[in-house]
């Protein structure tokens, strides 16, 4: 981006303009010093929006449901933001990112914005930036704001950690699915959704996931199963209406109010850790000394819990 | 009817010769045969090939005689002395009138036939005036919108006489293209049972080679296609409803193998589809055409050729019963490998396609469209087209290839070959019905991955240098971009059309047209063959754009599964 | 943190060939970009995509003669919303004849058939300002 100001950059993100909302996530993306700057100046803290995670296996069907759920809500004049996570290569760095063409139906609305976004070699399913990207949507004024992930066995921790309500997306028949599910997943989910209902072992799997689930059973929230066939559109509606009951008793309840809270520190104590982090290497680069130190560490001849003191008090104190 | 097998060779003479191979291997050949060589779908290569190769071959059983099952040889008995293949170049591009203009030079200059392709508009549906269409009117084929452009485009042109191929690629156009040339024909008086040409109608086209911005759902796709061919093997006696087409299916990305697989598969589905409607095979089975690539591996597109002829009579004769000879007789277009042309050095082009051309004849092709080298830069110029006829006419007049049936026939790699290909497409045939069949491996999105990752590969292969193209990367040019003549598409072909559009939609009379529609959107649902509504809407100044927009709405639109 | 260089590439309008696109994209991932593959758009889809998306680069994608018609208008709405910096490169059939007025009309580069992939991404890496 070219060389723009902090304060030109949030008069016009003030101002809703939607080029420069494009420049400030990329620059976030990037984790850059002005995304930082930004993001300093519009915390909005108690955000609004309500952040919606999708997740489940590949070939479940989410972007289709997600085009789906954004219709609706877009149709009903709502500002809905959609990021779509995608997986970075291991190999090249880079990232092929296929979710954008899936929501093709989104292009007419001026109250969607999509954003797609690559790992990056994070291995929670989300990204280091994912939330601050859902930051700066919230404070630009986006209501809903969903989040679509591959969810693959255990990477489910971010979109939990992330999300106010989260929706696992799976298709009948695939029975070792429910077994997995037992494997912990289960207990991230607050929505289901059956997804290409119209084939054959969807009752059964909607039956089998409802047993499951008033076993585990946690919260006085119990998560409803919802028949979807996303690309006709069929069950879009009541999932919709699923998750602003959901939102409804997240605010009657407190954890509402709770969640973001635990965001906040979060987020908080994540920067902080970073901060450290950095300390810590530029620290041992600066000074031969400790990179010694460091080095002895690893050929055996010190032991790490003396010398771990000895870097603290050198760095921190 | 089984019967024992006759063996050409003697098998102990074929033993012998083995033995002898072994010595020969070991006291001559300098490199050990590694494997190392396949051809372009795959099959190793050996060093050289004998009659053990080939020692099962039963010459009755395997091969027969032209014109006569298991059709290997070729279709018909006197195959190229009792009928040359067709020169086929294909034109379009403008307005009608421009490219009735090109029909007319093609067929003073030798052409047999017309093949006339369209512009994308036309292809995807979307009338002239249509927002969608700016930019795209007349560009890369000629704009058709309504049966006033059909007229214009064969005004002059004896479609009772001379074969018309109309590709119009997708289904979802054919049926509209095809009632609008139908309606002509029956202004002119000419008796339907005279037209004979090809519409080439394939749902792969619609749904897996090409995307688009609006596509039909796969099933609403193959519908149409049925209804196209149920309906000229009613009316049209003469007329190819279908080209199956493995030749676009190879330029995306399939092997030889694929290529042929994939469109008889094709021909699997919409034989059943067919027959659950209440046809007989025979009625509609000997006007199921196809329309193959011809691609760099000599022998192997040679093989293919006639493996698909192998695979066919077996397809038909066994799996469906047919009785009619003309049932069991693959016939096909070719058209010479896009893929294989290069932008640089383009008068090396020129050799490819001869190349390919003279495949496509070893090959028993039916007829031929051979490439023009500046292929890579626009739609050919007159020149460049008049040289694609003259290579046909050299190999037809002066090389002798055509007066023997099937010349490599015995040829122990091509027998080899042959057998072996035809296994590999009834494998791949398999492996496409344990999808749930063609239409649901392409709802799946699984032949798009197909066709993506070989493409990916070759792309790589080509990178790496493991692929050799002369003149890009081995010995690769040094010369500047070459100076050729390059096709301009007529400008004015939008406003021209977009001034026909309005007069026509201001002349028609619109009230009756809107009932004749609204029957047509509510036969969608029904389980009939639309082709007569849409005739009847053609006929009353329907446009193609207009009929369009009713499948789309009543048949929704799909995702496109590409990545 | 590392930048990384961020590609929209469309089908450009009607356009039917998507071989050639798709595999430019995955390639354009091997080397390590971040590339959203657009499917068929026109210029005002292409455009709202970019934006939304921070693309540096916007590649477009066509063999089917509407190059000069719907290529400069992408470049044209780009700057028409301020993204002055957008790179807009296309790739296809596109006769050479017409290269220079694509080039004027704001097209940075037009990468024939046979570009080894080599040379689009050597160009997006010189061509892309990477700001820290």
């Amino acid at each position: 981006m070219t060389k723009m100001n902090v304060q030109e950059c949030l008069a016009r993100f003030r101002n809703k303009d939607v080029v420069i909302l494009g420049k400030i996530l990329k620059e976030i993306e990037d984790q850059t010093a002005l995304g930082y700057e930004i993001l300093k100046a519009v915390n909005t803290g108690w955000g609004n929006g309500h952040i919606v995670g999708i997740t489940g296996p590949p070939g479940a069907g989410k972007s289709t449901l997600v085009n789906q759920l954004a219709k609706y809500w877009g149709e009903q004049g709502k500002e809905i933001a959609i990021i779509a996570v995608d997986p970075t290569s291991p190999f090249s760095g880079g990232a092929l990112l296929g979710d954008r063409i899936r929501m093709m139906d989104l292009l007419k609305y001026e109250n969607i914005f999509i954003k797609s976004l690559a790992t990056r070699g994070n291995l929670g399913g989300l990204t280091a930036s994912t939330s601050d990207i859902v930051q700066l949507f919230d404070a630009y004024g986006k209501e809903i704001i969903i989040i679509e992930t591959v969810g693959v066995g255990q990477v489910e921790l971010d979109i939990m950690n992330i999300s106010d309500t989260v929706i696992l997306v799976n298709v009948p028949g695939l029975g070792d699915s429910i077994q997995t599910m037992k494997g912990g997943i289960m207990e991230i989910a607050d929505l289901y959704a059956i997804n290409q209902a119209d084939r054959p072992g969807a009752d059964e799997s909607v039956r089998d996931l409802k047993m499951m689930i008033a076993e585990f059973k946690k919260t006085g929230w119990v998560p409803t199963v919802t028949k979807t066939v996303a690309v006709q559109g069929t069950g879009v509606a009541e999932l919709a209406q699923e998750v602003e009951r959901h939102r409804a008793y997240l605010q009657d309840s407190g954890l509402w109010s709770e969640k973001r809270k635990a965001r906040n520190t979060k987020r908080l104590m994540d920067q902080v850790e970073k901060l450290f982090q950095q300390r810590l290497q530029d620290g041992i680069a600066a000074d031969s000394r400790l990179g010694q130190i460091v080095a002895k560490v690893a050929a055996g001849e010190l032991d790490p819990y003396t010398s771990a003191e000895q870097l603290f008090h050198t760095l921190f104190r | 009817m089984t019967q024992a097998n006759e063996r050409l060779f003697n098998q102990e003479v074929v033993e012998k010769i083995e033995r002898e191979k072994k010595r020969w291997y070991e006291e001559k050949v300098k490199f050990a045969d590694d494997g190392a060589y396949t051809t372009e779908s795959g099959i190793p290569i050996k060093l050289i090939y004998t009659p053990d190769d080939v020692k099962d071959l039963d010459y009755m059983k395997d091969l027969g005689f032209s014109g006569e099952e298991p059709y290997v040889r070729g279709v018909y008995p006197n195959m190229y002395r009792g009928r040359l293949f067709t020169i086929r170049q294909i034109a379009g591009f403008g307005t009608p009138e421009d490219t009735n203009q090109r029909f007319k030079f093609l067929l003073e200059n030798g052409a047999t036939g017309t093949s006339v392709v369209f512009d994308l508009p036309t292809i995807r549906g979307y009338d002239s005036d249509d927002p969608k269409a700016e930019g795209h009117v007349g560009a890369a084929g000629v704009a058709i919108d309504s049966i006033e452009d059909m007229e214009a485009l064969y005004d002059g042109i004896p479609i009772d006489k001379i074969s018309s191929n109309i590709v119009t690629h997708l289904p979802s156009t054919t049926v509209v293209l095809l009632a609008m040339f139908v309606a002509v024909a029956e202004k002119r008086g000419i008796p339907l049972e005279q037209l004979s040409g090809t519409t080439q109608n394939d749902f792969l086209m619609e749904t897996t080679v090409g995307s688009s911005l609006e596509v039909l759902p796969p099933r609403a796709s193959f519908r149409l296609q049925c209804d196209a061919i149920e309906f000229a093997s009613k009316t049209l006696p003469r007329w190819n409803p279908v080209s199956y087409n493995g030749y676009n299916l190879r330029e995306a990305g399939t092997t030889a193998v694929q290529e042929v697989a994939c469109a008889i598969a094709n021909a699997i589905a919409t034989t059943e589809e067919l027959i659950r409607r209440g046809n007989n095979v025979d009625q509609f089975a000997k006007r199921l055409s196809f329309f193959w690539n011809l691609y760099n591996d000599f022998f192997e597109e040679i093989a293919k050729c006639r493996a698909s002829r192998l695979v066919w009579h077996d397809v038909m004769k066994n799996r469906f019963g047919a009785k009619e000879p003309r049932s069991m007789m693959l016939r096909f277009h070719v058209q010479t490998a896009g893929l294989a042309l290069t932008k640089v050095e383009p008068l090396n082009n020129i050799i490819r396609s001869t190349i390919h051309g003279l495949a496509a004849v070893l090959g028993g092709a039916q007829s031929l469209h051979v490439d023009s080298y500046d292929e890579a830069y626009s739609a050919p110029t007159e020149q460049a087209a008049l040289l694609s006829i003259r290579t046909q006419q050299i190999i037809q007049v002066e090389t002798n290839v055509v007066n023997t049936v099937d010349p490599l026939a015995g040829s122990y790699y091509v027998e080899y070959l042959t057998k072996e290909m035809a296994k590999r497409i009834n494998d791949y045939i398999a492996l496409l019905e344990s999808k749930g069949g063609l239409v649901a491996a392409v709802e799946s999105g699984w032949l798009h991955r197909e066709i993506a990752d070989y493409a990916y590969r070759q792309q790589q292969d080509i990178e790496s240098g493991k692929k050799k193209i002369v003149g890009l990367n081995y010995f690769p040019s040094e010369q500047q971009n070459t100076e050729i003549e390059v096709f301009r598409y007529p400008e004015k072909a939008e406003a021209v059309q977009k001034e026909k559009l309005a007069k026509l939609r201001a002349k028609r009379d619109n009230e009756k047209l809107e009932k004749i529609l609204n029957e047509l959107r509510a036969k969608c649902h029904e389980d009939v063959n639309l082709m007569p509504y849409i005739i009847e809407a053609v006929k009353n100044y329907a446009t193609l754009g207009e009929i369009q927009n009713i499948f789309r709405e009543e048949f929704g639109l799909w995702q496109f599964p590409l990545v | 943190m590392s930048r990384k260089i961020k590609v929209v590439i469309a089908k450009l309008g009607l356009d039917i060939h998507w071989r050639g696109a798709l595999v430019v994209s995955k390639m354009l991932r091997d080397r390590g970009h971040e590339v959203v593959f657009l499917g068929n758009m026109f210029p005002e889809q292409i455009v709202e995509a970019a934006i939304q998306e921070g693309a540096d680069v916007v590649g477009l994608s066509t063999l089917g003669g509407n190059h000069m018609s719907l290529g400069p208008k992408v470049v044209q709405l780009l700057r028409e919303r301020g993204l002055n910096d957008v790179l807009v490169i296309m790739g296809g059939v596109i006769p050479e004849e017409d290269h220079p007025g694509l080039m004027e009309a704001g097209i940075a580069k037009i990468f024939g058939p046979e570009t080894p992939i080599d040379a689009i991404d050597t160009f997006i890496r010189e061509r892309v300002p990477m700001y820290n």
